[in-house]
């Protein structure tokens, strides 16, 4: 039996619009801790991890550990259905292949059930192991998302690159360049709209920009993203959900020779 | 050579890319000239030959090895030249040499001679070189030309010649110039003849030359600047004396004794070698005995070359390391020569001769020495004359052996190489070389299959399991190298896959009958039997008009190429096809050879068109002429009767004979030859239509062939209306008779009855009716019932064949994914075994369940990748694609990763789809199946449902079942999904795998490494399936690799095959992954 409510249903629906464009279809693992999902992108060269800590709910539930395989697409079809103050609950049975999302309006005058035929998923497990990083950079989510945007519509790829100074995004295309600099600025009036760089040794890393645009998806979950870089690891973009816990992408860097591969073609 | 003038400018529209030249000028497939070859040329002088010579005594032990599969011994009769000679001719070429003193006393000079090679009965080999045979052609006497003037003339054209041919050495370039009465064979005319003038030059080539000096104009006294249309300018010279000479193709020649003189120092190494003049010789028609086949060697031959790594093998650099030959004798059952020649020691192979050489020079050698003592008549072998015999030549050319491509008949002359680009709509530019071997007919099986057959790939190994269900092992030839510098057991492998290469075209010879099938088509068409492989359809058509043309005293304009400006014209109709499912018997009347009959009912032909022009000015009475629906006049056969329908009326006589002479035959062989010539005298009836339909053709004449398809598309209406006016309830029939859909010959109806036999008499009823208002020899036949009968659209349709009432003999099907090249197996098989079930088990429950199980199977990666992998010819370079195509991308990206094994121009590319990021074009995710295999990367199994699958699977079911596409594509079925995590991706360096339950997936917490406490209860239940599966997977494996093993004939060693066209390959591999994998699972238990 597994009954997980969430009072701030608003979350959940943010949550599966930042992770859908990534994944397809995944499973969701539930154990008395939490709520959590680790899956690949579809072109395996992305991988996303999210967690809700039990501690979040209202009320949790959880007797065994469970995975459900669920088609995210269908998912956050249902969530639609929510309105954006709505409790949302899901439901589900032992040995049943079904979930039921229960939305219940805040002035408990209108209740819906949705219910959703679970998939059976045959995949492998995966995770990061936790690391050091050389260098971790916190900025605002919108900024961060901007930078990105702009520097797409320039070139394929970004290189940021960390400094003492503060951190600097890059491109380069067909019709230029462009270079992006975000000083260390911890003097602002709201602690959100702070630029903090941590760095022990300096970084320079390529990445694609298609994904970094997908991982921006995530930003109105929170209003920082934690950046984190080391040579030879995968960079992790985190975005905090408040008490509750988080989404993190994760992307290999580039590399000159698989450069041929991966790169989208215009 | 002066065949400048034939070549045409390329189309202005279309520019030449730079990076092929020339491909333009030869996009025609007859565009082939004579090629003079001077016959002291080519010989290798005296001295060198006698070093040659010499070199054989030092190699006298292998000779007399060689020596006991020499022809037989001549009889006294043959040595005394008292009886007369009867042989088959396979190859007729000429030279250029000394006109015969003897035979020929008033002429002297060079001249052409040719050359017949052939076996006797008794397998003797033959060398027939024939005298006096002049080439020629007509032109148009000019109004107003005596026949005093035709001296004047001759002097004009005779100083053009000299002109234009100023580095010749011959005396007289223009024979003779005669007047003689001919009439063309285009248009009607009402005059029987009139003066032609027959030009008659020295050397074949002249004919070109003169030729164009004609076209160009040429001055002439009293009637200013003329130019003329030439006459019969383009037959080649092989093929004008065939015509001349009544033969045919692959037919009986009888020189008579006393005819002949042997000649006073053979030049070949024929056994009988003999001149004889051209009116001397006796040609058989192919009857009776003289249908019969000598007794030709045939040999198959393959070759292995040593490549180095990462490098396909160039013959400047890579030995040839192995040599495997088998000669038959046509006719027989097994080769009598089983050998092979391999450089180093190689270990004996049983029922095979093994001989071993220590340099690769012996090796080449000995080789040559085999072909000049075997002697064979007929050289085959799968891609040899693009790879295997060029390679063998430019091999010895860089070891600097001058003495090995002696491979012809002809003594001392070397085999000439030739570079040639063959360009086609269909098959693409393709650069090849061009083996001449004097006296020996090549015939590479490649080129048949590709010509004959639509498969989806044309390695030896996926034609010899499509034709013989065999496969053979594929060894990679970066493989190949190190079998050679291991053992004699290494090699002796090696010599062992050489010979079933070998042994193979071979094989694939006998099966598909390609001997006697090319031979029939050479006897019914009179072409020699090379050209029917090297040259298009027309050529079969030119041939059969010219011999008809020569006996009724008409020449054929040699009209200028017009090129593609003559515009199209409207094609055979289609009825429109009301689909749906039928479950009453469907009868489908066909015309029988609609296209000759029409030409054959209607008189249609070249000498019965009418101009424009002359039907004002001729008055011509209506009853005796035809106006066809498409508007062109032809005149009736009681003024003029048509060529054409003439050699129609032959072809199809002669095949109603084969036929019922094959019903009488018993003899095995003797049926062999009937079905081939039947089939042989079907093409050829059909492709005389579009002879006359090649824009770019011969001669083209749209007249006739627009005419032919309006016939066809007013006797499909016609039929369609009389059938459904005559069976109707209000005449007496039990049910309206409904016309559901007709094709270019054939109207399928429905009678309403239920029973096959009923609509089978219905059937023929109206087969006869309808019939009795054509015009003969139209003929509408009842053939066959189609029941039950699934009409999807225009040219898709399935159903089960029924010619007698108590069975069907078959299911029949049309234009559905069971016969296209471009989609993966995965959608051919699937197609095939709902087809089955639907119409023969009548089970469509069945059927969707069998879709539903295979999409299941498909989403949790279960499917074989060999049902995945989609091939497509690679017909250019990326650069020259407009649009990203996969396989052009892949073959672009497999350069990159290894140069060697990457596919080439002309090569076809078999490729899958894997997942890619989100929005990834098509050809963004191709991959080679192999690569897809070692790495693990998992395919993209939604492209497979909704860009393979499901059209054609919904093109079915849609008749048949409401929301198809719901219950097929959608269902629960399509809700469990396996996801592999590829081994080579960006993040999988970084990432580790985390335990889960073996029982239910869910995550394992830290202590934990098999199951969660949850499962833990079932763990006896869980360990046995898991062990189980192993078990399987292990037993799977084993068959597997057993299977492998038979096929590469050893089964104590290691397997070596990576064929991409081999199912069992794909399995064995994937098996072998899946056992690893469940093995990692078991030892997760670790008690």
């Amino acid at each position: 039996m597994l009954e997980l409510r969430l009072v701030q249903g608003s979350l959940l629906k943010k949550v599966l619009e930042a992770i859908k464009e990534l994944v397809n279809d995944a499973n969701f693992d539930c154990s008395a801790s939490g709520f959590s999902l680790q899956a690949m992108d579809s072109s395996h060269v992305a991988l996303v991890a999210l967690l809700l800590r039990s501690e979040g709910f209202e009320h949790y539930r959880c007797d065994r550990n469970l995975s459900m395989g669920m088609n995210l697409n269908n998912m956050s079809k249902m969530l639609k259905c929510a309105g954006n103050d709505d409790i949302i609950t899901i439901k589900a049975d032992d040995g049943s292949d079904t979930v039921t999302f229960m939305f219940e309006s805040p002035t408990q005058d209108k209740i819906s059930d949705f219910e959703m035929k679970l998939m059976d998923i045959d995949s492998e497990h995966l995770g990061i192991p936790e690391a050091e990083y050389h260098a971790i950079v916190r900025m605002p989510s919108a900024e961060f998302a901007r930078i990105c945007k702009d520097l797409s519509s320039i070139g394929d790829t970004v290189v940021i690159s960390v400094t003492k100074e503060g951190v600097k995004f890059s491109t380069r295309g067909d019709i230029g360049a462009a270079n992006i600099v975000c000083r260390q600025n911890t003097t602002v009036d709201k602690p959100e709209e702070a630029t903090v760089v941590e760095m022990n040794e300096p970084v320079s890393l390529t990445f694609a920009l298609r994904y970094m645009n997908s991982f921006t998806k995530a930003t109105p979950l929170s209003n920082t993203v934690t950046i984190s870089l080391s040579n030879e690891l995968p960079v992790v973009v985190e975005y905090k959900i408040a008490e509750m816990g988080y989404v993190r992408f994760y992307l290999a860097p580039k590399i000159e020779e698989d450069e041929e591969e991966t790169k989208p073609e215009v | 050579m002066n065949n400048g003038s034939r070549k045409r400018p390329p189309p202005p529209s279309q520019p030449l890319p730079a990076n092929q030249p020339k491909s333009q000028a030869f996009s025609q497939e007859d565009e082939f000239v004579d090629e003079d070859v001077f016959l002291d040329e080519t010989l290798i002088s005296e001295d060198e030959e006698s070093l040659i010579l010499r070199d054989i005594e030092q190699r006298q032990a292998l000779v007399s090895r060689i020596a006991k599969w020499i022809r037989p011994h001549l009889s006294s009769e043959y040595l005394s030249q008292s009886c007369s000679i009867f042989f088959q001719q396979l190859e007729i070429d000429y030279v250029i040499g000394e006109s015969h003193k003897e035979l020929l006393p008033n002429s002297s000079g060079a001249a052409a001679i040719i050359r017949i090679f052939g076996v006797t009965k008794e397998g003797h080999s033959v060398c027939c070189n024939v005298h006096g045979f002049e080439p020629y052609f007509y032109i148009s006497c000019p109004p107003g030309m005596r026949p005093d003037d035709i001296s004047g003339f001759h002097k004009i054209l005779e100083g053009r010649m000299k002109e234009s041919n100023r580095n010749s050495k011959v005396p007289q370039f223009v024979r003779r110039i005669e007047m003689v009465q001919r009439k063309s064979i285009m248009h009607y005319q009402q005059h029987n003849s009139q003066p032609f003038l027959k030009i008659v030059v020295a050397l074949p080539t002249m004919v070109a030359s003169c030729r164009g000096i004609l076209d160009r104009g040429i001055q002439i006294d009293g009637l200013g600047m003329k130019s003329f249309m030439t006459y019969e300018s383009n037959v080649l010279f092989a093929l004008r004396f065939m015509i001349d000479c009544n033969i045919v193709g692959g037919n009986w020649i009888e020189v008579p004794a006393g005819k002949y003189k042997k000649t006073a120092k053979n030049l070949s190494y024929c056994q009988l070698e003999f001149d004889c003049l051209y009116s001397e010789l006796i040609s058989h028609a192919p009857e009776g005995d003289f249908s019969k086949m000598a007794p030709f060697r045939i040999l198959s031959f393959d070759i292995e070359c040593a490549g180095r790594k990462g490098h396909f093998p160039e013959p400047t650099h890579d030995p040839v390391i192995q040599i495997a030959n088998l000669v038959t004798l046509q006719g027989e059952g097994q080769p009598f020569v089983r050998n092979v020649m391999t450089l180093k020691s190689c270990s004996p192979i049983v029922g095979t001769e093994v001989m071993s050489f220590d340099t690769e020079r012996e090796v080449l050698l000995a080789w040559r020495d085999f072909i000049r003592e075997v002697d064979p008549d007929i050289i085959i072998g799968y891609n040899i004359c693009k790879f295997d015999l060029p390679y063998l030549i430019e091999r010895a050319d860089a070891l600097k052996i001058a003495e090995f491509p002696i491979l012809g008949r002809i003594r001392s002359s070397r085999v000439r190489v030739k570079d040639t680009t063959f360009s086609s709509r269909q098959l693409g530019t393709r650069e090849s070389k061009e083996v001449t071997i004097e006296g020996r007919v090549q015939f590479d099986l490649l080129q048949a299959m590709q010509r004959d057959h639509k498969l989806s790939s044309y390695s030896l190994n996926s034609v010899s399991a499509h034709f013989l269900s065999e496969q053979k092992e594929d060894v990679h030839h970066s493989i190949i190298s190190d079998l050679q510098n291991g053992n004699a057991d290494t090699r002796r492998r090696l010599a062992v896959y050489c010979l079933k290469d070998a042994y193979l075209p071979q094989r694939l010879l006998d099966k598909l009958m390609f001997i006697y099938n090319y031979v029939e088509m050479a006897r019914v068409t009179g072409v020699p039997i090379s050209f029917l492989l090297s040259r298009g359809q027309s050529i079969k058509v030119l041939s059969q008009l010219l011999r008809k043309a020569k006996q009724k005293n008409l020449v054929i304009p040699n009209v200028k190429q017009a090129g593609s400006d003559q515009g199209t014209y409207e094609g055979a109709t289609v009825l429109e096809a009301r689909a749906g499912f039928y479950e009453k018997p469907i009868a489908t009347l066909d015309f029988a050879s609609l296209y000759p009959s029409i030409m054959m009912a209607y008189n249609l032909c070249y000498c019965s068109l009418v101009t424009p022009e002359d039907v004002r000015k001729l008055n011509l009475p209506p009853e005796s002429v035809n106006k066809t629906p498409s508007g062109e006049t032809f005149v009736k056969s009681n003024l003029q009767k048509g060529i054409l329908p003439e050699i129609l009326e032959e072809l199809l006589a002669a095949r109603r004979r084969a036929k019922a002479d094959l019903k009488e035959a018993k003899d095995p062989l003797e049926k062999a030859v009937l079905d081939g010539r039947q089939l042989a005298l079907k093409i050829s009836a059909n492709s005389v239509y579009g002879f006359t339909g090649a824009t770019v053709g011969q001669l083209p004449c749209i007249e006739i062939s627009s005419s032919v398809t309006s016939y066809g598309r007013q006797m499909i209406e016609h039929t369609k209306n009389l059938v459904e006016d005559k069976f109707t309830t209000l005449n007496g029939y039990e049910n309206n008779a409904e016309v559901i859909y007709g094709d270019t010959d054939s109207v399928m109806v429905q009678f309403g009855v239920s029973s096959v036999e009923e609509a089978m008499k219905l059937g023929r009823e109206a087969a006869e009716y309808i019939s009795g208002t054509f015009t003969k020899p139209i003929k509408l036949e009842f053939e066959k019932i189609y029941y039950p009968f699934l009409l999807i659209s225009k040219k898709r349709y399935a159903g089960l064949f029924w010619t007698k009432p108590d069975t069907f003999d078959k299911m029949d099907t049309k234009g559905i994914e069971t016969v296209r090249r471009d989609n993966c197996l995965l959608v051919k098989n699937l197609v095939n075994d709902c087809l089955h079930k639907i119409l023969i088990d009548r089970d469509i429950p069945g059927a969707v369940q069998h879709v539903k199980n295979a999409i299941s199977d498909l989403l949790m990666n279960r499917m074989d990748l060999s049902l995945l992998v989609i091939t497509k010819g690679l017909t250019k370079t990326g650069d020259d694609y407009e649009v990203k195509a996969a396989h052009v991308e892949l073959a672009e990206r497999m350069r990159k990763r290894d140069a060697a094994t990457a596919p080439n121009v002309g090569d076809r590319v078999p490729y899958v789809i894997i997942k890619g990021a989100k929005g990834a074009k098509a050809y963004e995710k191709s991959e080679d199946p192999i690569y897809v295999l070692e790495n693990n990367i998992p395919i993209d199994p939604q492209y497979y449902l909704e860009n393979q699958i499901s059209k054609p699977i919904l093109r079915i079911f849609e008749p048949i079942l409401k929301n198809a596409s719901r219950e097929l594509l959608h269902g629960s079925h399509t809700r469990s999904i396996s996801i592999s995590t590829p081994s080579n991706s960006g993040i999988m360096k970084f990432a580790k795998k985390q335990l889960t339950c073996i029982g239910c997936k869910a995550l394992l917490s830290n202590g934990d490494h098999t199951l969660c406490s949850h499962c833990k209860g079932r763990e006896a239940e869980l360990y046995c399936k898991t062990v189980a599966q192993v078990s399987n997977l292990e037993t799977l494996f084993g068959k597997l690799w057993t299977q492998c093993q038979e096929c590469q004939g050893s089964l104590h060693q290691d397997v070596l095959c990576t064929s991409r066209d081999c199912p069992i390959f794909y399995r064995r591999k994937k098996a072998q992954k899946d056992m690893a994998e469940a093995k990692l699972q078991l030892d997760r238990w670790n008690f």
